[in-house]
Parts: structure tokens; C-alpha cells; sequence
């Protein structure tokens, strides 16, 4: 007797008793052992091709145009001031920035454009900053910064872990390094409110920095990074903490400092009274002051809209292309004479 | 006559008999040819003096039956009747020649699509080598997000019917001039690559340039603009849709998606609520549909141009098999025998 070949071993379904039938070797149909499911097999027809292209273009270019519009109506205005705040005489910047005893106070003028409505927000930029380096970015204890029970956990935060022997809460380099320079606002000669509450998401002070956390042992060392913290003050509520510790993704990077919910009317004058604290000056890195107001598309961003016009553009040139080419050579689908063996009458 | 006179007779015939041959002699057949060409050899045989003969070919079947099971035991295929070659080379041999090819690339241009968006973020933080693309999702990219659609499409995909392929054996050329797996195929799909990580990468970057959007965000942004376009490039490859198949493909996208929102929900990774507050932007959507069109158009555009233009057999073959369905579902059917299913 045969011992079962490779197709398997199941005895088929062979239903009467009475004769003595060898038991069938076959293995149980199903449709998906036997490769028979239902399909559909669509192929792509030049019907297909041109409706495509001119499905996209149609879909892409109002969105393109959408897009423009509303970057367009965005009025912002950005101001570079770390090479304007540093006094002419000065030679060497890093000694100057360094220096606690000089008052680092700077004035800026800036002349609105256009009218801006409110709420107009207010974001600080730095160019060539890289919180994004992989060093930088794992120095942190997010464990830490919840949990008021951890508060000695500092695994990561090397080098701004303790300080003489005793945990720094909330440490390392990210905290350590917070953008410490302020702005105050002036509209025309009036003083113009900025609102601070609400800058971070709300998810970041609800779960991520706790409200029984409190900054300890914070900025002691001989290097101070940036911001010093009022100790009195729970994680969950300093918000430019919570701001510049969710880090930016590229090395150009803009971050809320807070709204203005004042209007803003073409020509008028805002003096900028800021304290040039923060230290850019050792790695040519830039700090400017943005008022920028928003729309459904966020900030200005000319890219998108252009973008989408270029795409749909492109599809719809594809789309004439394609047709162009289909009128010029058209070929019937299936034609039997396409193959290569009838094709050639030497055949392959 | 010396061994290379007998090679260069054989090879200069279609047909070459060999009669009252001894198993080592038959072995020594099969290695004259595999020695002496790059040729694929198979051999075939049913008795214990095949054995030889099976080991030392390329490809080695045997035939349970009357002579017992040692030449089974000693191949690669076994099957019950001399005929079933036929079906084994023309059907299986063929599906499973494009199946594996296709398969091969597939697997290059997904990974390298993955790794190359990672690639163009490290010139941007300083060659530090963050990643742009979290690490679970990265663990998961292979695991989760894009295996089931390349195993599912690699297992159940099929270009033509067994039919087809029965009916015209010159289709199993296709194979033997490697149409489906050369350098040129690899060559493409290594720049379609290249192209999608690019879309992938700089779209978002350029839109995002001089913003307030942070790593965590724009990351999930990468992940699921990667993951959304490696399968849409499967899609648009694939053949025979089956409800399976529509599954695994759209499942793995929603799969992908709902992994996403969990990663971004664990208060102790770093991200934590990034992708609900950058799904509540206009500008991700806005961002998430452009990639996805960008790296779609040329594959698509090649394709067409490919199909329409320059159409192989196989192609060819599916169109014809497309019409002859509509026939057969409009005319009835005479009787079915069991040679001719599927």
C-alpha cells in the first residue's frame, strides 16, 4: 500500500459504508486551500488612468487655492533681535551674555502691517537649535515630573541629575536649558496685557507634570542654563516650562509665549521692552520675537497651498498627457495578437 | 566520444533518450548539464535507482507509486502521477516564481522606504541619530503595521488563472527570462523608494518649517504617512482582490493608526497626547493627503505607461482573462471537469 504523498493524509468524505472503497486520500476543499476564493481583478484601463488624474487635480487645486487664501490673510511679524540687543561696543558676545551684572534690557520697535485681529500670539523663534539632538532629548525623568513620590528618579538626566548629593527636581539638560528671556508689550503709548495661562496643552499639565511637584535644588550649579524656577510654584502651573519641554522637532522652531487679545490696526507701533537673557551666542544660533495672528491652516505657510496647486497642476497635465497618448496609440485590452509568440512569427 | 563531445551533442538537440543507463550514469546526466550551464535542472523519476538522480539536480521530484517511497523520500516535491509535472511547473512553478519576486521587492522597498525617512531626519538634528519615528512604533513598523498585507499578498496573490496557464505553456517563459526579479525591477523599486521617503519626509518638513510643532507630533505625522503609502503601493500592485486581502490591507492601516493613538496615550513616554493634538489640526490632514498623492503619482504614472505600452505576455493574459470572465458569466457554462477548475 502507498504511505500518503505529500498532499496530505485526511481521509475524504467518503459517505457509503456498504462497498469497500479505499479510503480517499484527498484533503478536505475549502476555498482558500484551493485557492478559488472570489475575486475581483481589476486591471487598469486608460478610462481608469485619466479619471484618476483628473479626480486629484480636481480635489487638489481649490485646496490649493484655499490654502493660499488663507495663509495670505495671516499677518505676522518676526523680529530678529539677538545681534540688535547686544550693545555695538561689545566684542565678545558669550562674555557679555554671560555676565549677570549687566542689565540686559533691550528695546524693540515693531510696526504692525497690516490689522491683525485677536487673539494675535506670541511666540519667541530660535533658528539653529537643535532640541531635537538625541542627547539632549532623552535627558529627561518624565516619571519625576508627575510623580511627587519619585521625585528621586533621575536615571537619563546626566549631567543635570543631582547637585551636591540631592536630586534636582525637575532634572536634566531639556529643563535645565528653558528660554528665560521676557517680553513686555506696549500698544501705541498704552500697555497691551499678555495673556500666559493656557500656553501648554492641557494634556501636559493635567498628566505629565504633577501638581504636588515642586522644583528643587533647580538651576544651583555654576552653569546656569536658563530659567530659574519659583520654587513655591507646582510643575503643573509653570507653563513655559511645560512649553519648551515638549521639544521641537526641527532646529528652527517656534514656541508660544503667550496671546495678545487686543486688535491691532495697520500702522500702529508696539514697543517691545525684552531681557535679552538667553544665551545663543555660543553656537551662532538666533532668538526672534514673532506676533503672528492664525487661521483654520494655523500660521502663514505659503508651502501648502502652493504645493497643492503644483500637484494638481501636474495631474491635470498628466491627465492630457495620458489621454494625448491613448489617442495616439491605442491598443485594444486582451488582443490576442499582442503576444509575444504571435507577435514574432519566429516566435521565443 | 569524451563527456564535452556528449554535452555539446546534447545541448544541440531538443530531445535527448538515454536508455539502459545506471543511477550513478543518470546522476552524471543531471551534473553534466548543471556543471557545464547556469540552467535550472530537474529531475523526475519513481524508483530507488532515481534517488541519484533527484539529489544531484536542481530541483528533484518523486513519484509515489509503484516502486515505494525512497525516490519521495530523497526530493523536494513529491506527487502521485508523472502527468501532475505539468500543473507543478506551469501553474505552481509560475505563481510561485512571481509570487516570491514580487514578494522580494516588496520587502526591499518597504523597509527601505521606513529607513530612509529616518535617514533624511538625522541630517536635520545634528547627524545625532534621533529618531524621527518613535521606538515602539518603529518595533512595530515590521511586526504589526505592514507584515500580515506583504505575508497575506505573498501566500494568496495570483497574476493568472491555472486556465490560462495551462492553455498557454509559452506564459512559463516569463519565468525563464526573469522578467519578474532582475536588476532593472530592482533598480526602479529602490528609486520609487528613495522618491517616497522623500515625499514622506520633506513635505511635512518644508510645511512645518518655522513652527511650533514638536518631535512627538510630527512623528506620528512620518509613522502614519509611511505606513498608509507602503500599503497603498501594495494595493495598487495587487492582483487578485480577495475579501482577505481587503482585510489584512485596510486593516493594517487601521491597526496601524489605533497602535498610534495607544503609544501617544501612555503618560510615561514622552509623546504623550501628541497625535490627538495634531489630529486636530486641518494642516496634518491637509499634509497627510498630499504625501500620500505625491508618492503615489509616478508608480501609478509607470504603471499605466507600463501596462498600456508596453504590455508583456502576462498582462496580456490577464486582459484576455478578463474578458473571456465577462463571457462566461453572461453565456452559460457547458460542464465542469475536474481538470478545469479554476
Amino acid at each position: 500500500m502507498n504511505s500518503g504523498d505529500a498532499a496530505g493524509s485526511s481521509s475524504g468524505g467518503s459517505g457509503d459504508a456498504g462497498a469497500p472503497r479505499r479510503a480517499s486520500r484527498k484533503p478536505k476543499y475549502s476555498k482558500f486551500t484551493q485557492q478559488e476564493l472570489p475575486a475581483c481583478k481589476p486591471i487598469l484601463t486608460p478610462k481608469w488612468v485619466i479619471s484618476v488624474f483628473l479626480l486629484v487635480g480636481v480635489i487638489f487645486v481649490p485646496i490649493g487655492v484655499a490654502s493660499l487664501l488663507a495663509s495670505n490673510k495671516v499677518v505676522e511679524i518676526v523680529d530678529r533681535y539677538d545681534d540688535a540687543c547686544v550693545p555695538s561696543n561689545v566684542t565678545n558676545k558669550l562674555a557679555y551674555i554671560q555676565n549677570s551684572t549687566i542689565s540686559k534690557t533691550c528695546r524693540r520697535t515693531l510696526k504692525v502691517p497690516k490689522d491683525m485681529k485677536q487673539p494675535i500670539f506670541v511666540y519667541y523663534q530660535l533658528n539653529n537649535f537643535y532640541q531635537n539632538h538625541r542627547r539632549y532629548v532623552k535627558s529627561r525623568n518624565d516619571q519625576q515630573l508627575r510623580d511627587a513620590s519619585k521625585a528621586n528618579e533621575t536615571t537619563l538626566c546626566d549631567p543635570e541629575k543631582t547637585r551636591d548629593g540631592m536630586a534636582i527636581v525637575p532634572c536634566g539638560l531639556i529643563a535645565w536649558s528653558t528660554f528665560n528671556d521676557t517680553y513686555t508689550f506696549q500698544h501705541n503709548t498704552n500697555n497691551l496685557s499678555i495673556d500666559k495661562t493656557d500656553i501648554s496643552w492641557k494634556s501636559d499639565r493635567d498628566h505629565k507634570f504633577g501638581s504636588d511637584v515642586f522644583p528643587k535644588n533647580f538651576q544651583k550649579g555654576p552653569l546656569i542654563g536658563g530659567k530659574t524656577l519659583n520654587e513655591s510654584i507646582p510643575l503643573s502651573e509653570q507653563e513655559d516650562l511645560i512649553v519648551w519641554m515638549r521639544t521641537a522637532a526641527l532646529p528652527t522652531f517656534r514656541k508660544l509665549y503667550g496671546r495678545i487679545y487686543v486688535d491691532l490696526k495697520e500702522n500702529d507701533t508696539i514697543t517691545v521692552t525684552l531681557d535679552n537673557n538667553y544665551n545663543t551666542y555660543s553656537f551662532d544660533g538666533k532668538k526672534s520675537l514673532v506676533l503672528s495672528t492664525s487661521t483654520w491652516l494655523g500660521g502663514k505657510n505659503d508651502f501648502l497651498g502652493l504645493a497643492y496647486l503644483t500637484v494638481g497642476g501636474l495631474c491635470f497635465f498628466l491627465a492630457f498627457a495620458f489621454t494625448l497618448l491613448y489617442l495616439i496609440k491605442p491598443r485594444k485590452l486582451g488582443d490576442n495578437n499582442y503576444l509575444s509568440w504571435n507577435r514574432n512569427s519566429a516566435g521565443h | 566520444m569524451s563527456i564535452v563531445q556528449l554535452f555539446e551533442v546534447a545541448i544541440a538537440c531538443d530531445v535527448v533518450l538515454c536508455c539502459r543507463v545506471a543511477p550513478l550514469q543518470k546522476a552524471g546526466i543531471v551534473d553534466l548539464i548543471k556543471k557545464r550551464t547556469s540552467d535550472m535542472t530537474l529531475a523526475i523519476g519513481d524508483g530507488a535507482n532515481d534517488v541519484s538522480m533527484i539529489q544531484m539536480a536542481d530541483v528533484g521530484i518523486g513519484i509515489s507509486g509503484q516502486e515505494g517511497r525512497q525516490a519521495v523520500m530523497a526530493s523536494d516535491f513529491a506527487m502521485g502521477q508523472f502527468r501532475f509535472l505539468v500543473p507543478l511547473l506551469l501553474v505552481h512553478g509560475h505563481w510561485n516564481y512571481q509570487r516570491m519576486s514580487y514578494m522580494i521587492l516588496y520587502n526591499f522597498y518597504r523597509n527601505a522606504t521606513f529607513v530612509f525617512v529616518l535617514f533624511w531626519y538625522v541630517l536635520y538634528t545634528g547627524y545625532t541619530l534621533s529618531t524621527a519615528i518613535n521606538e515602539w512604533s518603529s518595533v512595530l513598523y515590521s511586526v504589526v503595521y505592514t507584515s500580515a498585507p506583504t505575508v497575506i499578498v505573498a501566500i494568496l496573490d495570483k497574476d493568472l488563472s491555472r486556465r490560462t496557464l495551462l492553455k498557454y505553456p509559452q506564459l512559463y517563459g516569463a519565468g525563464q527570462r526573469e522578467e519578474s526579479y532582475n536588476l532593472r525591477l530592482f533598480i526602479f523599486i529602490m528609486v520609487d523608494s528613495v522618491w517616497q521617503s522623500v515625499v514622506v519626509f520633506f513635505i511635512p518638513y518644508l510645511a512645518y518649517k518655522n513652527s511650533a510643532i514638536d518631535s512627538a507630533s510630527l512623528g506620528d505625522l512620518w509613522t502614519l504617512s509611511v505606513v498608509i503609502l507602503v500599503n497603498i503601493h501594495l494595493a495598487m500592485d495587487v492582483i487578485r482582490w480577495t475579501w482577505i486581502t481587503h482585510a489584512v490591507i485596510w486593516g493594517s492601516i487601521v491597526a496601524t493608526w489605533i497602535c498610534v493613538i495607544i503609544i501617544d496615550s501612555i503618560p510615561t513616554l514622552p509623546g504623550f497626547w501628541a497625535i490627538y493634538e495634531v489630529m486636530g489640526t486641518a494642516l496634518f490632514w491637509a499634509l497627510l493627503l498630499a504625501v500620500i498623492v505625491v508618492g503615489m503619482i509616478p508608480h501609478f504614472a509607470a504603471k499605466a505607461i507600463r501596462e498600456h505600452f508596453m504590455p508583456n505576455d502576462i498582462q496580456i493574459a490577464r486582459e484576455m482573462e478578463k474578458s473571456q470572465d465577462s463571457r462566461d458569466a453572461n453565456q452559460p457554462e457547458v460542464q465542469m471537469s475536474t481538470s478545469t477548475r479554476a
